[in-house]
C-alpha cells in the first residue's frame, strides 16, 4: 500500500490502489521466474510436491500454452525469411506463491502427458464420486450415468 | 466469464477457440483440494470459456482433454484429432516394408 496515492472512495475497501511498477505486465511475464524452465521430469516432481502441499488449503493452477519461445521480432523475421517456426508447449504451474514451468516439444509431450495424467489421478482425490443408488437398484454398486438423468420408471402393477 | 454446463460443449468450443487463435489461447486448470473443486478455463484473451466441477468423472474427461490440448499445442492446431488412442495411429509407420523372400 502506498500512502501517496489517493484511495478511491467509491470502490469497496479491498480495491486499494498500488503503485504500478515501471515494468509492463508483459515484461514482468517474460522475466525469468525462479525456475527458469525446468526439464519436464524435475517439473513433474515439483508439481507433485505442490499438490501434496496444498491438500489442507490453497489451489494449484496449471496453464498450458503454445509458444515458440521466441520474441515477436524474431518470429516475424523468421516468417518473412520463410523459415518454419517450431512451436512448443509451455506448461506452468503455481500454488499462488511459487511458479514452476517447463517446455515440451512434440517428442516430449507423449511421455509427459502420461506422467502428468498419473499425477493428476493420484492427487485429485477430493472430487466427488457419482454414486447414485436408486431405490430399485439398492443392491447394485454403480448405476449408469444415463440413469441419473432419466430415473427408471417404476412399473406399477 | 462464461461457465459452460455441458462438458461436450465446453470441449467443442474450446478446441474451436484454440484453433482460431493458437498463438494467444491458453488452457488453465485450477484445482482446490480443500474445496474439492476443479475449474477449467480456455481463453484467447478476448473470449473466455470456463467449466467448473466437483465430480471425479469430470476429472477423467479432463485428462482426455489434456491430451487433446497437448497434441494441438505441440504438433500444431491443424492436427487431426480423433480420440486419444487414435492420435497415435496417425503416426504409426508401416512395420513391414519389405517382403521376405524365400530362397
Amino acid at each position: 500500500m502506498v500512502g501517496s496515492l489517493a484511495q478511491p472512495t467509491h470502490l469497496p475497501p479491498y480495491f486499494k490502489l498500488r503503485k504500478v511498477s515501471s515494468k509492463s505486465a508483459r515484461e514482468r511475464e517474460r522475466e525469468p521466474s525462479l525456475f527458469a524452465f525446468a526439464m519436464p521430469d524435475p517439473f513433474l516432481n515439483e508439481l507433485t510436491s505442490m499438490y501434496e502441499r496444498t491438500t489442507e488449503r490453497g489451489s494449484v493452477w496449471v496453464t498450458l500454452k503454445r509458444s515458440s519461445m521466441k520474441s515477436k521480432a524474431k518470429r516475424n523475421k523468421m516468417t518473412s525469411a520463410g523459415e518454419t517456426i517450431e512451436y512448443r508447449c509451455l506448461v506452468r504451474a503455481t500454488d499462488g506463491k511459487k511458479t514452476i514451468s517447463t517446455v515440451l516439444s512434440a517428442k516430449d509431450h507423449l511421455r509427459f502427458q502420461a506422467s502428468y495424467a498419473t499425477i493428476l489421478k493420484a492427487h485429485m482425490s477430493a472430487l466427488k464420486k457419482r454414486e447414485r443408488r436408486d431405490k430399485k437398484k439398492a443392491g447394485d454398486g454403480q448405476t449408469k450415468q444415463e440413469d441419473l438423468k432419466k430415473p427408471p420408471k417404476k412399473s406399477s402393477s | 466469464m462464461v461457465y459452460i454446463t455441458s462438458w461436450d460443449e465446453f470441449v467443442e468450443r474450446s478446441i474451436q477457440l484454440f484453433r482460431a487463435d493458437p498463438q494467444s489461447s491458453r488452457y488453465v486448470m485450477k484445482y482446490r483440494h480443500c474445496d474439492g473443486k476443479l475449474v477449467l478455463k480456455v481463453t484467447d484473451n478476448r473470449e473466455c470459456l470456463k467449466f467448473k466441477t466437483d465430480q471425479a468423472q469430470d476429472a477423467r474427461k479432463m485428462e482426455k482433454l489434456n491430451n487433446i490440448f497437448f497434441t494441438l499445442m505441440t504438433r500444431g492446431p491443424d492436427v487431426d484429432i480423433s480420440e486419444v488412442s487414435g492420435k497415435e495411429q496417425s503416426e504409426v509407420q508401416p512395420t513391414k516394408k519389405g517382403r521376405g523372400r524365400k530362397q
